[in-house]
């Protein structure tokens, strides 16, 4: 997007390790870890997020190394990201308090090690190596998973319960691993958007957002004012379909049949909306680097009447879910995500903003149209599947009003240009984008006019971890409303 | 002594000789070592045909001459004691002693196995507990029936304590001793009363007392006795640990058999001086409907499988004990139907509960044999395990829970529909009371379910475990092993003969009845019990135009429609029914946990210990256990992280990570009687003690002193009557 | 209150396939060949940078096919070669064989119909009352969405006796999606193994036809055929609801007769850059 992200190579991990720490405390924060394989040796890179936008830290791990000392226990967030730089790479965090495979469980020794030319044919995850982890006296472990009931994605859950409370939560996230960062290796940078899209299906703007905006930073172009209107409006649309699913599922859960077929309803609308604008119902080939494809199919009063009659459906609706106390008791106090855990991690997206973190990517590092018609941000301090319900509905509301904004605009700047050329040439950005679950991170390495080394972080991976910390209290049969609340998409996890 | 009176002397000699037998033989010779018990058995039936007899009329009487009638003290020279069965004993002697010679088969070849006495006394106990049973039974003077009250506490101490070296057993041998002593002592304070009034020690003359302040207070002294013995709150503490540190299926003995003493008196006492006063009764019923729930409450959530029994029977005791209050209500208000059908409750649960409850500890026995363990966590598949013991308990526990076409469902449903008579009482608060312990039977009857459902479910059922300690290269040897220690042919026998008669009882309760109107005629006359059977196959309670049963017609309704339903699907299926394609179960494709990745027995009760936690004061905790600690050295060099590929170890994730369970749970019951009624007095009794142990001075002057005070006291109370 | 609220805005359930849906009609499906005469010759070069998953093959000069199975509707060709390429309209896009989607397809009407009338016969038992088992085999969450729609009031399969189940023991059909990632192979066999016969297994979604574009990867086996057999074949990244539901109706023989045995072709009156979805 701009050059507000910053690129730094420190003298050794140890040092790296310690500037983080600086930043952490100075407020910043951890929003991703990721590791490519190079010439020289297995570069670690970490990227921190602030007000003003991301940067980037780099440190090299000698060639020939087996190991290294690890972050996560000066810093806790870094706790899945070492597994995975482990599975992918085979090095060993020293010190990790529990390095077990994560998404890829395998004794090979021929690992994927993205940035490396070339890649396996095959790598058969053998479930054989995972931990046996034996409960204590009084527990039995319930394996749910990963075929589980419902139209849902692969993931398996292993609950610890002594027969109805849930003291502990394991997960399994390895089986829908489909290796998406060695994927992008190699491909051209106009068909890795395509790519982008399909990593996590639900949030495929905000992903190709994320992504265009790392391409186009390299190649120092410059999107359209139209084009940054129609992305937003993407986005927002986007951003509506992923949170009337949350509540669609938090009502199928609590019963409530005629507000699940009522929302379910709502969210058909707004995908046939997408799909008439754009001719896909989840937005896809709308975000190009550059601009965007086409330009809305539909002109802006229908448009408007559209988002209109929508607004003022789903916001009925929406007022009597919450005034609804048999569902709103099933979601107070349950799954509580304690605020101090919640901003240690850097809890993203609604997860974060239900526990009192207030951040999000539109207004602290404003990308696309975001900068000039500006987004509320709502934050709640209890943390409970009501408040990050609450605050999905506030989202809902800002939405509406952030497409009527997007149309109005597009109106007055008329007919334009929608693209712009953008040619990347060598060198390396990173592009984010706020999706409904939270911050996309993108770091993008082009090599030769093609894609060297692609880094998609979901907020979904660095999101779910969290769901160890939530069960206080809880019985079994508030699982589905908290992993409802979660509102994560697999896809971006398992990666 | 008649004919039958022999038979009966005769059972008593051979349960002496069997004694005998057990003391001299002792546990030197496995093979001898049954043969106690096989005598046991010969006993058992000898007073069971007498008892059979006496409750069909005969007259069965045993009377001694000789030394024992020259001392006795008597207004009427020509009374002289012995033993003597009328109907009601008869009843009861059947009862018991069939439900003891199957379990006196199984003791045989209980004794015989592996898990067997290792010393000799166990068959004496034993002995003693069934003679001491048989004489209270034919008791018709106070004195013998103390002297065989207080043998059976001393039998139950024996049995409970026998295995001492094992832990907690001393303690609750002399907790038994110690409520066997209680009941003792206020069955002989009542007597005392009524002997002092009626002047004579025979059972008879008592039921002249005229009715006054003394009758009253004797009935309540008395019921109270047998009460204890049968485990009502607030005496119910000694009963699950009792009957679970008795040894093997010596256990039926004292909760299956010896326990019907306490009915049989409480019968007895009925029948001789009436009804106690309304407000003894309405405090029983309350008492009774407070033992089921908190002894159902207690089954519920048990981790022993012995004691899952035990709190059984105080569940039991209180069933049994809400019918018999309905029948005091009957009778103090002259409602001759309604103590008809509250004593026909309580006797049909009786039956029920006899049978179950021996086939449940006989199969418990055999189950604790093959399994070494008691804890209901380990004892998985015991169907696969020990295919007798664990059909046993499987009818034992549907049974108990009152499913049909069991015994115990009918004996459940004349229970419910005798307190469902409430409204023919005219008083409103023994309505009330009756209505609330209605309602307390039901929920028992339902968390009853719930406990029972987990023993078949869980430990009949299930997946067997492997056992740890047979090593690989033991299997070829101890693979015949399980399959002996289940029950021997004595034991088969007796779970048979048991499970039988859970089972065939209820097809024939028409006949039931009839003996039990025959046995209740002390009590009642014939007919009015009779009025229970509405046509001869269908039951109604007593009260005609109220509701119908028919168990017979179950027994034939339902295996037919089993039937009809198999024959359809078999044909609907094209014939291919029993063409199945084996796959593994359903775990929604995990890939695999190590432990227990099911319900457990104890995590199966965990909703119980919930719901419940008023009654329970259950209290749960979940604990960090210690994780595996972080290795890492913590050198100065900046390199120091960093371990060259070639001196780096394996990164063998089984190296990194052993298998520690990190997370653990424990939840824990208060008995609440024990805690809120025993436990406070504790103090205050043992200073008590204290202070009475200064009496003990070991000084001759002090306890000759004691002697002339007791002297002068005596005379100045003699004399002051007079 | 929630009562009245529902019945606020009347019937929304659509009466498809009874009577024809305008939304139906007018389904996007995957690339399809308009006239193969225009094509004239493409180079590899050519090809691939019409397709980025190469989906579209050219045996000789004025012959042009496009497998449909790989085809992730990313528009690229239509929007380069729109007298050559075009969408293809209408939900009928799945097919019961695997090399029918490869159009124009040169399979004979009569083999195709021998497939689906195979099928029917399976299926005989199951035909007005069905239980649907889904398994996710590593997609990327928006087939899941479209067959969660299914549920909704506007599609309503429970007007058509077709009900999700949570056991696979219960289950008719198998709907898979997702590019076949290894880790889920031995799970997906373990359901299908589960369910019992009669059973179907529809691959729901280019990416379990084929791989889609995230194949080839170490971690994907290029779509869900090699680990459990499929009948029904649904190509579209992701298939739209209608589009799900036409293939459930062909793999129960419930289609009306016309167009039920193979893919939709393109019609023509849809130029690519004007269409509505």
């Amino acid at each position: 997007m701009s050059s507000r992200a910053e690129h730094d190579v420190a003298a050794g991990i140890p040092a790296l390790w310690d500037r983080l720490d600086g930043e952490v405390a100075a407020g910043r924060r951890l929003a991703d870890l990721f590791g490519t394989a190079t010439s020289g040796g297995l570069l670690l890179s970490a990227q921190l997020a602030g007000p003003g936008g991301i940067s980037t830290l780099d440190a090299l791990v000698p060639p020939g190394r087996a190991s290294y000392p690890a972050l996560t226990p000066r810093i806790g967030a870094a706790f899945w990201y070492e597994r995975e730089i482990h599975d992918l790479f085979g090095i060993v965090p020293e010190g990790h308090p529990r390095l077990e495979p994560l998404i890829l469980p395998t004794s090979a020794f021929r690992r994927p090690e993205p940035g490396t030319a070339g890649a396996p044919v095959a790598i058969e995850p053998d479930p054989g190596i995972l931990p046996r982890h034996t409960t204590g006296p009084g527990l039995f472990t319930i394996p749910h998973g990963p075929v589980r009931s419902g139209v849902v994605e692969s993931l398996e859950y292993l609950v610890e319960t002594p027969g109805e409370d849930i003291p502990h939560v394991n997960m399994r996230i390895f089986y829908k691993h489909r290796g998406i960062e060695k994927r992008f290796e190699g491909m051209a940078p106009g068909d890795g958007v395509l790519l982008a899209e399909r990593t996590e299906g639900i949030a495929s703007v905000a992903h190709a957002l994320a992504y265009c905006q790392a391409i186009e930073t390299i190649a120092g172009a410059e999107v359209p004012w139209a084009a940054a209107l129609i992305r937003v409006l993407h986005a927002e649309l986007e951003r509506l379909a992923c949170h009337l699913d949350v509540i669609v599922r938090l009502a199928d859960g609590a019963g409530l049949a005629v507000a699940t077929a009522r929302f379910g309803w709502h969210k058909e609308l707004v995908l046939r909306l997408t799909g008439q604008l754009s001719g896909s119902r989840f937005g896809r080939g709308v975000v190009v680097p550059g601009g965007v494809s086409s330009a809305p199919r539909t002109d802006p009063a229908d448009m408007l009447a559209a988002i209109g009659s929508l607004e003022r459906q789903i916001t009925a609706d929406v007022r009597l879910l919450m005034g609804t106390a048999s569902f709103l008791d099933r979601l107070r106090r349950t799954g509580p995500l304690l605020p101090e855990r919640a901003s240690e991690h850097g809890a993203l997206g609604p997860i974060g903003r239900a526990s009192g973190v207030r951040d999000d990517a539109r207004q602290a590092r404003p990308y696309a149209a975001y900068g000039s018609l500006g987004t509320a941000v709502t934050s709640r301090p209890e943390g409970d599947a009501l408040a990050r319900l609450e605050v999905r509905t506030d989202e809902i509301a800002d939405s509406f009003h952030l497409l009527r904004q997007a149309v109005d605009e597009l109106t007055e700047t008329g007919a334009g240009p929608i693209r712009t050329a953008c040619e990347p040439a060598d060198g390396r950005a990173v592009g984010w984008a706020e999706a409904p679950q939270g911050e996309v991170l993108y770091d993008v390495r082009i090599e030769n006019a093609l894609i060297r080394r692609c880094r998609s972080r979901s907020a979904s991976f660095h999101n779910l971890v969290l769901m160890h910390e939530v069960f206080a209290g809880d019985i079994l049969t508030d699982f589905p409303f908290i992993e409802a609340s979660f509102g994560l998409s697999v896809g971006g996890v398992a990666g | 002594m008649t004919a039958f009176g022999a038979v009966l002397a005769a059972g008593l000699i051979l349960l002496i000789l069997a004694a005998a037998t057990d003391l001299l033989l002792g546990a030197r010779w496995p093979r001898w070592r049954s043969l106690p018990y096989l005598a046991g058995a010969v006993a058992c039936a000898c007073v069971l045909s007498a008892g059979a007899a006496a409750a069909a009329g005969r007259s069965v009487a045993l009377r001694s001459g000789g030394l024992l009638g020259s001392v006795w003290i008597s207004r009427n020279p020509s009374t002289v004691p012995g033993l003597a069965a009328d109907r009601l004993s008869g009843l009861f002697l059947v009862i018991s002693f069939a439900a003891a010679l199957a379990v006196s088969l199984a003791l045989a070849s209980w004794a015989a196995g592996r898990t067997g006495p290792g010393r000799r006394g166990l068959g004496a106990s034993y002995a003693l507990a069934l003679g001491a049973v048989a004489v209270i039974m034919t008791a018709t003077d106070a004195f013998t029936l103390m002297f065989a009250w207080e043998s059976l506490t001393l039998a139950f101490w024996l049995l409970s304590g026998f295995d001492r070296r094992k832990p907690g057993r001393p303690a609750a041998a002399l907790v038994t001793l110690a409520f066997g002593q209680i009941s003792g002592a206020a069955l002989l304070a009542g007597l005392l009363l009524l002997v002092t009034r009626s002047g004579s020690l025979t059972l008879a003359g008592m039921a002249h007392v005229p009715a006054g302040p003394l009758r009253a207070t004797a009935c309540v002294l008395l019921l109270a006795g047998f009460a204890v013995k049968v485990g009502l709150v607030p005496f119910q503490v000694w009963l699950p640990r009792g009957y679970a540190a008795a040894p093997g299926p010596t256990r039926a003995i004292m909760a299956g058999v010896a326990v019907n003493v306490g009915f049989y008196g409480m019968w007895r006492t009925l029948a001789l001086l009436g009804p106690p006063p309304s407000a003894v009764i309405a405090i029983l019923l309350l008492l009774a409907s407070l033992t089921a729930v908190l002894g159902i409450a207690h089954a519920a959530v048990q981790a022993s499988l012995q004691r899952v029994i035990a709190y059984s029977s105080v569940e039991n005791t209180g069933l049994i004990l809400a019918g018999f209050g309905v029948a005091l209500v009957g009778s103090s208000i002259g409602n001759r139907g309604l103590t008809a059908v509250g004593l026909l409750a309580a006797t049909l649960q009786v039956i029920a509960h006899t049978a179950a409850k021996s086939l449940l500890f006989v199969s418990s026995a055999g189950i604790e044999a093959a399994a070494d363990t008691d804890d209901l966590d380990d004892l998985r598949g015991s169907l696969r395990l020990a295919p007798w013991s664990g059909t046993g308990l499987a009818i034992g526990s549907i049974t108990l829970a009152g499913l049909p076409p069991t015994a115990g469902f009918v004996s459940e449903w004349f229970l419910l529909e005798a307190l469902m008579q409430q409204f023919r009482v005219p008083g409103l608060a023994d309505r009330l009371v009756l209505a609330i312990t209605g309602a307390a039977v039901a929920l028992t009857a339902g968390f009853a379910g719930v406990t029972f459902v987990r023993l078949v479910g869980l430990v009949v059922l299930g997946k067997p475990r492997t056992r740890p300690n047979t090593a690989p290269s033991d299997t070829a040897a101890s693979d015949t092993t399980p399959a002996d220690a289940d029950a021997g042919p004595g034991g088969r026998t007796g779970i048979v003969l048991l499970a039988a008669g859970c089972l065939a009882v209820a097809a024939v309760t028409p006949l039931e009845i009839r003996v039990i109107a025959a046995g209740l005629s002390p009590v009642l006359p014939g007919p009015a019990v009779t009025a229970a059977l509405r046509s001869p196959w269908v039951l109604q309670p007593v009260f005609a135009g109220f509701s119908i049963l028919s168990p017979s017609w179950l027994w034939v309704v339902m295996p037919s429609l089993f039937a009809v339903v198999a024959v359809l699907a078999w044909l609907g299926s094209g014939r291919n029914l029993l063409r199945v394609r084996r796959v593994p179960a359903w775990k929604s494709a995990t890939a695999g946990v190590s432990g227990r990745d099911s319900y457990t027995a104890f995590g199966f009760a965990n909703p119980t210990r919930r719901v419940l936690a008023a009654v329970l004061h259950t209290r749960a905790e979940v604990t960090r256990l210690d994780a595996q600690g972080a290795g890492t050295d913590e050198a100065t060099s900046p390199d120091s992280g960093y371990r060259d590929i070639a001196e780096a170890e394996p990164a063998g994730l089984d190296g990194t990570l052993a298998p520690v369970a990190h997370v653990g749970y424990s939840s824990d019951v208060v008995e609440v009687v024990e805690e809120y009624v025993y436990l406070p007095f504790r103090r205050p009794f043992l200073v008590l003690v204290r202070a009475a142990q200064r009496l003990q001075s070991g000084r001759l002057d002090a306890y000759l002193a004691y002697m002339l005070i007791a002297l002068i006291a005596v005379l100045a109370v003699v004399t002051a009557m007079h | 209150m929630w009562a009245l609220r529902g019945l606020r805005n009347g019937v929304l359930t659509t009466r498809w396939p009874d009577r024809p849906d305008d939304y139906a009609a007018a389904t996007r499906g995957p690339a399809a060949v308009l006239s193969e005469a225009e094509a004239g010759a493409i180079s590899a070069a050519g090809l691939t940078s019409l397709c980025p998953v190469a989906a579209i093959s050219q045996d000789q000069p004025g012959s042009v096919r496009v497998d449909q199975g790989r085809c992730i509707q990313c528009g690229r060709c239509i929007a380069a070669r729109p007298d050559v390429f075009g969408w293809a309209a209408g939900p009928q896009s799945a097919s019961g064989s695997r090399a029918a989607l490869v159009v124009p397809a040169d399979e004979t009407p009569a083999s195709l119909t021998a497939v689906s009338g195979q099928l029917r016969e399976r299926t005989r038992a199951l035909r007005r009352s069905v239980h649907l088992r889904h398994v996710d085999a590593g997609s990327d969450g928006s087939e899941e969405w479209e067959i969660m729609a299914l549920l909704n009031p506007v599609y309503d399969i429970h007007r058509l006796g077709m009900f999700f189940t949570a056991s696979p023991r219960h289950a008719d059909i198998l709907l898979v999606t997702g590019s076949g990632a290894r880790g889920m192979a031995a799970p997906l066999r373990e359901t299908y193994e589960a369910m019992p016969h009669p059973k179907l297994v529809i691959a729901v979604g280019t990416d379990a036809v084929s791989g889609g574009i995230v194949s080839p990867s170490y971690a994907t086996s290029g779509g869900v055929g090699s680990v459990v057999p499929v009948d029904i074949w649904l190509p579209g990244s992701p298939p739209s609801p209608f589009a799900i539901l036409s293939a459930l109706l062909l793999a129960l023989g419930r289609l009306p007769a016309a167009g039920s045995a193979g893919p939709a072709a393109a019609s023509a009156g849809h130029a690519a850059t004007g269409d509505r979805q």
